[in-house]
């Protein structure tokens, strides 16, 4: 390891142990009490290992044409994956031995972002594996990179890199998996660069097994012209975070955000997404829909920040929940900060359960009180997944999602 | 043909005089400045006060003592001393005593006069009854023989702890606890006066209430205490109108406003806020922060809070209504408008606990020049509120490119029965609109105050006659430079 990238985690690390983790009195964590993490993972939480093996195979994603990076508890599994040729796509582990400035470089993807809380720097000092993907300029990857990051348990710090050149194109799957019955923490901390021009379709995965805790980050940097669109799906875990900031930093940039999270039992789940508007004629969409069911409780918080001279931003946020159950719980809040006056920003939240005209309309013709509840819960939360042009990944999610769900019997009949 | 027209931006308009600007020179009693428990033991003795209300008053402090000021909202100020306050200021012809308005030191008069609020002439032409507080102690009630008829209270607090000291000590610090924050700690242990309302049972009271509250005197902190109880099936509507003289120092304002519904009880609670904003550069202006809150305890009881914010350097407030009894209704509607160096951090609370309880939220926000405000509000529905309801809508209209407006809502659902809407959005005055209008030969200062006046309309329906008409010229006035 080279002076300055130890030199980094040093400095990480210290943040760590400095801050240690977010406490509820932090306005950002509010609503979100991860003390709990310590208590179910013991002292050393951030280096409790897994102890048992598992298989990737069984996480493959149905009728998916791909290449794949696989990386199982934290180390990048090369016989189980399958590279692209035209694409630089590297495991961090490596690239610590062979290319420790890009390395670097990547951790601190800008100024002193890697130590912004506790989680972040811990990641930073510690993450041991994860995929970089450089997209050269002006090319377009011909089939999507699927990452599929699985654990059985114990902690595992990922880092993931993804650059994509002037005018390229990519599609991305990240995809956190587990199957088993341990407890654990993943966090996962992922930096986005988009050059001019350039494309990415990014899909983030959270279906950790049902004991997992996760914390994720995604940072998104936007230059001149580049797109965006990003579906973060949680519904594993059972404490589990994504932090999405995106920051448009050159004019004409766009970026779409669609989430959804299905929380059941005593699931936590929280999103939070900040849009940072830093330059003129930039377009963001974001649309979050929760479906909350048994005692689970699900937060979001979505801000959007428009700067001096951020002239012509147009920005619209939603955010629809759906409680289904009596011991659900949401904490939403969705917040503008404006500095400039020629700007267009909507924000729009709504909390409630079926619409009762609805279900009676649906009865009316003949369905029973079941089916027409778990149409319009279908409906509801579809809205969102129908927006993912990949189609395999699209029915991957929604079989995850409503399997969840105790009264959606016939999904298969709802999927066609 | 040269080009003769000037063009005029909205912006240009923004920087208008404060124009209630003027100290009366009236020599008043003050104590020197400084906090400590003689100090609230002086202000306690000079008003009578019985031994309970020393106590409690002495409590609060002892809390304030322990408490830390709060940093939290989206403002930025020079922090306040709080030794540097005189927290006592009466104007001396108090001490006589004045039975009547004929007795009131005919400055104060002018005072009110330069203001636009000739009382005598308030009496007979508007029907509404002033408890007029000149600083710190109440100077003239009208219309009481008339309210005592259905027995209504309308009186000075002070007056109210003498007279009726039973239910001030039933009432008093049960919305707002003497600890519930910062700024209400410090108006519990030192409050020196401000309006007690009490409608009895069943009565509706027959004319609006209204107050005036004037800072005057210099480095005195206005710490003012409102208490309002209306009782089964009655209804009341009060007025809280404000302007103050121009002048450099920062000035405190932390008043606790309280309001109290039984079974059926409404309550409407208009407030229009013109104190000194300070100066363009940011200098001067009065710290408004304040704490109000309405506890609609009764079922089927319903609290109206309406407001305009023009004035104030800092205003930091969310009137909030915590709906307890079944079926009880909250509703805020707001107008801030920030300019200059202005802040605002205001918005509401609605805290659902009984069923079938609603709430409608209508904020409008008008920044402009280098004036920041931000709208924070809070619905909270608990578990019990079966079949809770929430309207939430808040705008903002911005005027300038140095100007900002935010938003912060917290939503908090913890039942499935709720149905909950929020929407926001923020623009600027429409070009296409301002087009418009002058191509129909209206100037651009006029089609700028249409529009704003338009985008304020929903909540100026609200207010009672009198005030709507008073806000609209207020916006005008403030907008004249600024908007319109």
């Amino acid at each position: 390891m080279s002076a300055s990238l130890q030199h980094i985690r040093d400095e990480a690390w210290q943040a760590f142990e400095a801050r240690g983790l977010p406490t509820t009195r932090d306005e950002d964590w509010k609503y979100t009490d991860i003390s709990r993490i310590q208590a179910l993972l013991g002292d050393q939480w951030w280096q409790s290992a897994a102890t048992e093996p598992c298989d990737a195979a069984s996480f493959v994603i149905a009728k998916l044409d791909a290449y794949r990076v696989v990386i199982v508890n934290g180390h990048f599994d090369a016989q189980a994956s399958d590279l692209p040729a035209s694409v630089s796509v590297k495991s961090l582990a490596a690239m610590i031995q062979d290319e420790p400035e890009q390395v670097s470089e990547l951790i601190t993807y800008r100024d002193d972002a890697f130590l912004s809380n506790g989680i972040v720097a811990a990641n930073s000092a510690l993450a041991s594996d994860g995929a970089c993907i450089c997209v050269p300029d002006n090319t377009r990857l011909d089939k999507p990179i699927h990452i599929l990051n699985v654990n059985s348990g114990g902690t595992t710090h990922l880092r993931t890199g993804i650059h994509i050149g002037k005018q390229a194109q990519a599609e991305i799957i990240e995809h956190f998996a587990g199957n088993h019955n341990n407890s654990g923490l993943t966090t996962a901390v992922t930096a986005i660069r988009l050059l001019e021009g350039a494309r990415i379709e990014h899909y983030r995965l959270q279906m950790e097994a049902p004991k997992q805790c996760h914390l994720g980050r995604v940072e998104i940097t936007q230059q001149r012209d580049s797109s965006c669109t990003l579906h973060a799906t949680e519904i594993g875990g059972m404490i589990s975070r994504a932090d999405v900031v995106v920051r448009l930093q050159q004019a004409g940039a766009s970026c779409t955000l669609n989430g959804l999270f299905v929380a059941a039992n005593r699931q936590h789940i929280d999103h939070h997404t900040r849009i940072d508007h830093n330059a003129p004629h930039c377009t963001s969409r974001e649309n979050y829909r929760a479906v909350l069911d048994g005692r689970s409780h699900g937060v979001f918080n979505g801000k959007i920040v428009v700067a001096e001279g951020a002239i012509k931003t147009d920005s619209a946020q939603n955010n629809a929940n759906l409680l289904l159950s009596q011991h659900a719980e949401i904490d939403t809040k969705p917040e503008l900060e404006i500095y400039n006056d020629d700007v267009k920003c909507a924000h729009g939240v709504t909390v409630g359960q079926l619409d009762q005209n609805q279900l009676f309309y649906l009865k009316s013709r003949g369905l029973s009180d079941d089916e027409a509840r778990q149409m319009l819960t279908f409906a509801f939360a579809d809205e969102v997944l129908a927006k993912m042009s990949n189609q395999a990944v699209r029915r991957y999610v929604e079989h995850a999602a409503f399997a969840k769900l105790p009264n959606i019997s016939d999904l298969e009949g709802m999927l066609g | 043909m040269s080009e003769v027209k000037q063009e005029r931006k909205p912006e240009e308009f923004t920087n208008r005089d404060y124009q209630a600007g003027f100290i009366t020179d009236i020599d008043t009693d003050t104590l020197p400045p400084g906090l400590n428990e003689d100090v609230i033991r002086h202000i306690s003795a000079k008003k009578d006060e019985p031994e309970w209300l020393l106590n409690w008053r002495l409590e609060a402090f002892r809390h304030w003592q322990t408490m830390t000021e709060p940093h939290w909202p989206n403002v930025t100020y020079t922090p306040t001393d709080y030794q540097s306050i005189s927290y006592y200021s009466a104007p001396k012809s108090q001490a006589d005593g004045p039975k009547s308005l004929d007795e009131v030191d005919p400055k104060l008069l002018e005072t009110y006069a330069k203001l636009g609020i000739p009382l005598r002439e308030q009496e007979f032409l508007a029907g509404v009854a002033v408890d007029a507080v000149f600083d710190s102690v109440s100077v003239a009630t009208t219309f009481k023989g008339k309210l005592k008829d259905v027995g209504v209270i309308f009186c000075p607090i002070s007056e109210a702890v003498r007279d009726y000291p039973e239910l001030v000590q039933q009432y008093l610090g049960t919305v707002v606890p003497t600890g519930d924050n910062f700024f209400a700690a410090l108006n519990s242990a030192v409050f020196t006066d401000g309006s007690f309302v009490f409608i009895p049972k069943g009565v509706r009271c027959p004319m609006e209430l209204s107050t005036y509250f004037r800072i005057n005197a210099l480095n005195t902190g206005q710490f003012e205490r409102t208490l309002i109880i209306a009782e089964e099936g009655s209804y009341v509507s009060y007025l809280e109108g404000c302007t103050a003289p121009q002048r450099d120092e920062n000035q405190l304002h932390a008043a606790v406003v309280e309001l109290v519904a039984l079974d059926d009880a409404q309550i409407k609670y208009s407030t229009v806020q013109n104190w000194y904003p300070g100066d363009e550069n940011g200098l001067g202006g009065i710290y408004n922060f304040v704490t109000k809150r309405a506890d609609c305890r009764g079922a089927r009881s319903k609290v109206s809070w309406t407001q305009v914010e023009t004035g104030s350097a800092i205003t930091w407030k969310y009137p909030s209504c915590v709906l307890r009894g079944d079926d009880s209704v909250g509703e805020f509607y707001s107008v801030a408008l920030t300019k200059m160096r202005q802040q605002a951090d205001t918005g509401t609370k609605m805290i659902h606990i009984g069923k079938n309880t609603r709430s409608t939220i209508v904020s409008k926000g008008i920044a402009a020049g280098f004036g920041n405000q931000s709208y924070r509000g809070l619905v909270r529905i608990a578990k019990s509120a079966e079949g809770a309801r929430n309207y939430t809508q808040c705008d903002s209209l911005l005027i300038g490119d140095k100007c900002g407006a935010h938003t912060f809502p917290y939503v908090e659902v913890k039942n499935p029965s709720a149905t909950m809407e929020h929407e926001a959005t923020t623009s600027k005055i429409g070009e296409d609109q301002l087009f418009y209008c002058q191509s129909r030969g209206i100037s651009e200062e006029d089609a700028v105050n249409m529009i704003v006046n338009g985008f304020c309309k929903d909540v100026f329906n609200e207010l009672p006659m009198e005030f709507a008409v008073e806000a609209n010229r207020l916006m005008e006035v403030s907008l004249e430079g600024a908007v319109g």
